[in-house]
């Protein structure tokens, strides 16, 4: 690698922050999966199951715990008997397959047997400032009993159905940052374990997934008796586990803004600097190749049955090919090898493409990629209001951040159609009709754009140099808006620059840009609001993590 | 039981809201509280009285009337400490030597919180006063002689005064049952009641788990 000083920007706010791409992104290195993995494969990690105590109906309990430099954490996994009709995604549900918390050292019996009394019951239940976070899951029934009886019997399962399905089990939620009494992220953030974002919810899955593995070998043990044989390991590195993500992630990038923005600023830096190579040598396009060859066969495994989503994955397979052919109108041993391709999928390519591009062109460069992970967090939660800024800056940042939103009619249906809202029920985050629902007194504070236009048009008649704070003395309906325009000055991507209660607005967007920073695969939207992923397919057990299997995990190995 | 911070903070923001706050300063509400029980003192519980005076009010008619010496509110009832601190922090620079006085304000702990914002971004401890009681911080930690109570017929917040013996730092909160009740009955009134659409709508879709 030859780098010059840095000679190619940053993507702008308004190319990225759009909701159409962010609903294009792609995992990468700098996802939150990855990072873990490295992490606990750099510093040898160890991996123990003190406890497996299930029963042959699949009843009972487990711990496995990994050990770091400085600390064990301990996943506490209970396994239940739960009847097909109380099977439920949804997050109105009430029973799962599996119920987990993560536990901040190694448990007691006297630990284990508080959890067993709330983890259970999910929100229902109790955590204590030594859980890290909260989680269950539900069986793919399909791959489930097919798996179980092939193995019970002396057989492998069907690599096809394995293909298809991707994964045992499925998450529905992992609450973690103090959520139901668990810690507060305050509690771990100084751990450098725990430093980058979501390492506790990304730990927690990644020893589900070891558990779901050998819940599976039991059951089919119990089943199968003598005849029946273990999961072949390659079939079970394939098994991820999934995730089924509903509305409650999509509020988050909107109420995080900084967190977000530190996310996206850190890839667009790590893009910034790969683009600005002068040239590449040879093992580093050997690299690029290999990931994108892997990447063909992930994206064919790639299905869904949402139309939006068929649409985006025809369009993503047509760009493959597109980019083959380019590859060998213009090879990568020319000078500025990664601008010239990124330059190129721009015109050439779908959304889709274009920010797989992005992530495939980090692949080469971990060391200048990597560190940036440090800079992902945001610990420092500013929040007071410069109060003595003068209107006419507010005006400019309202201007900066919204600018596209300021002349839109705000009172037009279209573009107020929607309002989210947080039901009584279940107290998670809903999308509502504004027109057809009576929920538009309970509106949650998810429309940036609208408020900041209505905080513009409120500052018109005031004098420029007027301190802010007097104005927010006089508009205390503004403060929340005005607090995120300042915020703007350190978050340039901090706010999408779409309307997010539009007519057309799609959740599921919002939902993937989250998704894809944690290291999701293989998005398959439900509907407009609902989208299910796969978590850690590909990835070493525990046994095998080590620093050569830690990281090109998420991108398949051809078959043999 | 105790609850994190996090619940404490997400708690108070609500309740606020519920009470009829804006966003903004529900989020105000919101940190307040959590800082208070970080800092050893019942947020929970002053907010919790707070919010029922609150009630039904022209809060307008609550906050600092920032163009009188000493600041008063036009409602009889006295200061809204959340309008009050807010109104201060966003002052934090331009608060003079001699400091700033209050008129009559109910749970004055809960102005706390935004003198200790006030010092962290002037970078020198504040001193809130009324008669024998005293409270000075630096933003993060916090000396308190005698006891807040509900009311204080006036206030002083002036820059300066030496931390004394800290309250201690906690990780938790601990609010009385009956003080999370309240704050959860306000919180409750930020939540939609269920219809059939919303069920089937608003969240998802119908389609079969069992797959």
């Amino acid at each position: 690698m030859s780098a010059a000083a840095q000679s190619i920007p940053r993507r702008a706010p308004a190319q990225v922050m759009r909701l159409s791409r962010l609903g294009s992104f792609h995992q990468c290195r700098l996802s939150f999966m990855r990072i873990l993995t490295r992490r606990m494969a750099g510093e040898g990690w160890t991996f123990t199951r003190p406890e497996f105590q299930i029963d042959d109906q699949g009843v009972g309990h487990a711990v496995y715990s990994a050990t770091g430099p400085e600390r064990s954490y301990s996943l506490v996994a209970f396994a239940h008997d739960l009847p097909d009709e109380q099977r439920s995604d949804r997050v109105i549900a009430e029973a799962w397959d599996a119920t987990f918390a993560l536990f901040d050292g190694v448990p007691t019996s006297e630990d284990i047997a508080r959890l067993s009394r709330n983890v259970p019951l999910q929100e229902a239940g109790r955590v204590s400032e030594s859980e890290l976070t909260l989680s269950r899951a539900n069986r793919s029934v399909r791959l489930w009993d097919h798996v179980v009886a092939r193995l019970a019997s002396g057989q492998q399962p069907d690599p096809e159905m394995i293909d298809s399905v991707g994964y045992l089990m499925r998450t529905t939620a992992v609450y973690g940052s103090g959520k139901f009494g668990a810690a507060d992220r305050e509690r771990i953030a100084d751990r450098p374990e725990m430093q980058a974002p979501f390492q506790a919810e990304m730990l927690t899955v990644y020893l589900i997934r070891t558990f779901v593995r050998d819940l599976v070998t039991h059951m089919a043990r119990v089943t199968g008796g003598a005849a029946a044989v273990p999961l072949d390991p390659g079939l079970a590195r394939q098994l991820g586990i999934g995730n089924s993500t509903g509305l409650g992630m999509a509020p988050f990038i909107v109420n995080h803004p900084v967190l977000f923005n530190n996310w996206i600023m850190v890839r667009e830096e790590a893009l910034a600097r790969v683009r600005s190579i002068e040239t590449a040598q040879a093992d580093e396009i050997d690299v690029f190749l290999d990931r994108l060859s892997r990447t063909e066969i992930s994206v064919a495994r790639w299905t869904s049955a949402h139309p939006l989503q068929i649409e985006k994955l025809a369009h993503l397979r047509a760009d493959l090919v597109t980019l083959r052919h380019h590859l060998k109108d213009a090879p990568l041993q020319g000078p500025s090898p990664w601008e010239r391709l990124v330059v190129w999928s721009e015109t050439a390519l779908s959304e889709e493409g274009q920010e797989l591009i992005v992530s495939l062109i980090l692949e080469p460069y971990a060391a200048l990629v990597d560190g940036l992970s440090h800079c992902m967090a945001d610990d420092d939660h500013a929040f007071a209001i410069d109060g003595a800024m003068p209107v006419d800056q507010a005006r400019s940042l309202l201007r900066r951040a919204f600018g596209w939103a300021l002349n839109i009619d705000w009172t037009a249906r279209e573009n107020c159609a929607r309002a989210w809202y947080v039901s009584e029920e279940k107290l998670e985050p809903r999308l509502g009709e504004r027109f057809d629902e009576p929920v538009a007194p309970y509106e949650q504070p998810l429309a940036p754009a609208r408020d900041a236009a209505q905080a513009f048009a409120d500052l018109a008649d005031w004098p420029d140099d007027t301190p802010i704070a007097a104005f927010l003395t006089d508009h205390p309906e503004h403060r929340h808006t005005l607090r995120r325009a300042q915020l703007f000055r350190r978050a340039p991507y901090g706010e999408i620059r779409d309307n997010t209660i539009g007519a057309s607005v799609l959740p599921i967007d919002m939902l993937r840009a989250k998704l894809s920073f944690f290291g999701a695969t293989h998005f398959d939207p439900r509907s407009d609001r609902w989208v299910r992923i796969c978590m850690y397919a590909g990835a070493p057990y525990p046994e095998d993590l080590r620093p050569e299997t830690a990281d090109a995990w998420v991108y398949p190995e051809a078959p043999p | 039981m105790t609850f994190s911070l996090n619940e404490a903070e997400t708690m108070a923001r609500k309740a606020a809201r519920g009470a009829g706050y804006g966003w903004g300063l529900s989020e105000d509400a919101g940190k307040a509280v959590r800082w208070l029980c970080s800092q050893g003192f019942d947020g929970c519980a002053a907010l919790a009285a707070l919010l029922p005076a609150s009630d039904g009010k022209n809060l307008f008619r609550l906050s600092p009337r920032v163009d009188r010496q000493p600041w008063t509110a036009a409602d009889g009832a006295g200061l809204c400490p959340i309008h009050t601190g807010a109104a201060l922090a966003d002052r934090a620079h331009a608060l003079p030597d001699t400091g700033q006085r209050l008129g009559l304000i109910r749970q004055p702990l809960l102005l706390l919180p935004f003198v200790a914002q006030v010092a962290a971004q002037r970078g020198s401890t504040m001193t809130l006063s009324c008669l024998s009681v005293q409270c000075v911080t630096n933003g993060e930690r916090t000396s308190m002689t005698g006891s807040c109570g509900d009311i204080w017929p006036e206030a002083r917040v002036v820059p300066g005064g030496t931390v004394g013996a800290p309250t201690p730092l906690l990780h938790r909160a601990s609010p009385d049952p009956e003080v999370w009740a309240v704050l959860a009955r306000f919180a409750h009134r930020t939540y939609a009641p269920a219809t059939d659409e919303s069920r089937a709508r608003g969240a998802g879709s119908d389609l079969s788990d069992n797959d």
